[in-house]
């Protein structure tokens, strides 16, 4: 993090393969927010992009990482976090990013989040969360809110709904946020933060599809969308304020939600006892 | 006797000192005062009364002998409490802008202050004063001394000794402005015989340049006001976001429903279209030399 390198604007343009924009994504997809964030915050903390690497599952969200100019990895579904794993072992020096969805994360990728939790090890998890499975048609995900319509539940859905960030810090997360799309400067620092920090950081960003959820639930355009999801969201520093009557009783605490210096990291750890066991032969 | 001004002026202080050199020379005071938020569209106001018998603490509307303001929107607000024809009007001409008076973030953009000019509102009062005391107050040394200034101005139309006027000032002022205040209070008085002897005096001073209000004076070091909107037609899907959500609807979605920028004019160079274009397609430029740069 040079001072040079802080001094020049960030332009987003620098760290997009622009041959292949415009994107996939649909009109008004918060998607394209959140990667504005995350490109925002690895230029403020001056990562070369040689040394990022951003690993993706399958979904829209898991697309979004391929339009990144860097060292990327489209990878199979669910299993971001196993790959970005032996990536982070094999190459420590790498800054390792991944982007996932809300079903490729929760649904088929559970399992590998909550270990990877558990771990600890350096890897900036960024969840980006728009409620439904937008790339094969808007079927139910883990994350789907209650009542909400899609083509999987045609009747409302009944299931209950997933906490992702207390799931990550349940399974021991170090580093665990969520911000909407909507506050895009407050993201792109919450990432940062999750980026700097040493150990597993999961980040849920709250992103909004317009195009299939949005419509069969009448959730308006775009712009209501994502300014609907604010008003939905409670930030942390009201979290234990006695005034909690301009927030809906159900709001989820946005901002950083736990984090933990104390735990070691897994990668330094696991190297450390290897060098250990080599040094007694 | 009313003193009215905007919080922080000093609106409380002159008025304890006016009702503690009125007990002083032996007569009953009343006094009633609010402090609610003049910058807010509230009022900061201070009603005096003395004499041998003082009924109501309070003064209605054309019964005020004296109207002391701090700040000339403050003494628009409350001229209508002088009493016509024989109340004296003392202010300063200094303009505290508020904020709710500014009509658009645009810089030196018109706001909803008060018209009215000095020369204007002398004319109509027999016994006016309006005189630029902040600024003949900053020259002494400490603009926060302009109340003191005016209080010298109202002195001589008291009756009351200057040394009691001096001895009151000094024990209601912080400790370390005593000297300075001292020093404004004789100068609003020596200001005030000028114009007494001299009605020109007055009117020499008033024809200076309308002091600027530092709101707007200061606009200008901020960052240049060079404003590019980049629109990539290309890559926009017109999602509506940056038309839905920029604060000054500024941008539209054109015939074939790309974000165009049709208020050139209005646009502050947010960046919330940029940041929140989900396509990347806007960039926002506030520097001219990166537009070269990246054309």
């Amino acid at each position: 993090m040079t001072d040079a390198k802080q001094q020049t604007p960030f332009d987003v343009l620098q760290y997009l393969r622009q041959e292949l924009m415009p994107h996939f994504l649909c009109p008004g997809c918060g998607h394209g927010i959140a990667l504005r964030a995350l490109l925002w915050a690895v230029h403020e903390l001056g990562i070369e992009k040689d040394n990022l690497a951003i690993v993706s599952g399958i979904g829209c969200a898991g697309r979004t990482g391929a339009y990144i100019d860097a060292n990327t990895f489209h990878t199979t579904h669910g299993r971001p976090l196993a790959f970005a794993t032996g990536l982070k072992l094999a190459r420590p020096d790498l800054e390792v990013i991944v982007i996932t969805g809300d079903g490729d994360c929760l649904a088929i990728g559970g399992n590998h989040l909550i270990h990877a939790a558990r771990r600890n090890l350096d890897i900036t998890c960024l969840m980006l969360n728009n409620e439904v499975y937008g790339m094969t048609g808007g079927q139910v995900s883990p994350t789907t809110s209650e009542d909400r319509y899609t083509t999987t539940t045609p009747l409302g859905n009944t299931e209950a709904v997933f906490d992702a960030c207390k799931l990550a810090e349940g399974a021991g997360a170090t580093f665990v946020g969520r911000e909407v799309t909507v506050q895009t400067p407050t993201l792109k620092n919450l990432i940062l933060g999750g980026i700097a920090h040493d150990g597993f950081a999961f980040i849920e960003v709250i992103s909004d599809c317009t195009e299939i959820y949005g419509r069969k639930n009448d959730l308006g355009s775009s712009a209501e969308m994502i300014l609907s999801q604010k008003s939905a969201m409670r930030p942390e520093t009201f979290e234990n304020n006695i005034i909690d009557r301009p927030f809906r009783p159900n709001a989820l605490p946005t901002g950083v939600l736990a984090h933990d210096k104390t735990r070691p990291e897994y990668g330094a750890a696991y190297r450390a006892s290897i060098k250990a066991q080599q040094t007694k032969k | 006797m009313i003193i009215v001004g905007v919080g922080g002026q000093g609106v409380i202080m002159v008025s304890k000192v006016l009702a503690t050199i009125c007990q002083m020379q032996g007569h009953q005071v009343k006094q009633s005062e609010v402090h609610g938020m003049a910058k807010r569209g509230g009022g900061v106001f201070s009603h005096v009364r003395f004499g041998e018998k003082v009924w109501s603490p309070t003064i209605p509307k054309g019964g005020a002998d004296v109207l002391l303001a701090l700040e000339w929107a403050e003494a628009m607000r409350w001229i209508n409490h002088l009493r016509p024809g024989k109340g004296i009007f003392i202010s300063d001409t200094q303009h505290i802008m508020p904020p709710f008076a500014c009509r658009s973030r645009q810089r030196n953009a018109d706001a909803a202050y008060t018209r009215e000019t000095p020369h204007e509102i002398l004319e109509q009062i027999q016994d006016g004063y309006a005189m630029d005391a902040t600024t003949m107050a900053r020259d002494l040394g400490n603009e926060r001394a302009a109340n003191t200034m005016l209080l010298g101005v109202l002195s001589t139309a008291l009756d009351f000794p200057a040394e009691d006027w001096r001895d009151v000032i000094s024990r209601f002022v912080p400790p370390k402005t005593v000297d300075i205040n001292i020093k404004a209070f004789d100068h609003g008085r020596e200001w005030a015989e000028l114009v007494h002897e001299n009605p020109d005096h007055a009117a020499e001073q008033l024809r200076r340049p309308e002091i600027a209000p530092a709101l707007l004076s200061e606009a200008g070091e901020h960052d240049g006001d060079f404003v590019q909107l980049d629109i990539n037609v290309d890559w926009c899907k017109s999602c509506d976001i940056c038309v839905k959500m920029c604060p000054e609807r500024c941008l539209k979605l054109d015939d074939q429903l790309k974000a165009v920028l049709h208020k050139p004019e209005l646009c502050t160079g947010c960046r919330i279209c940029e940041w929140l274009c989900p396509d990347l397609a806007i960039t926002v430029h506030r520097d001219p030399a990166n537009v070269k740069a990246s054309a």
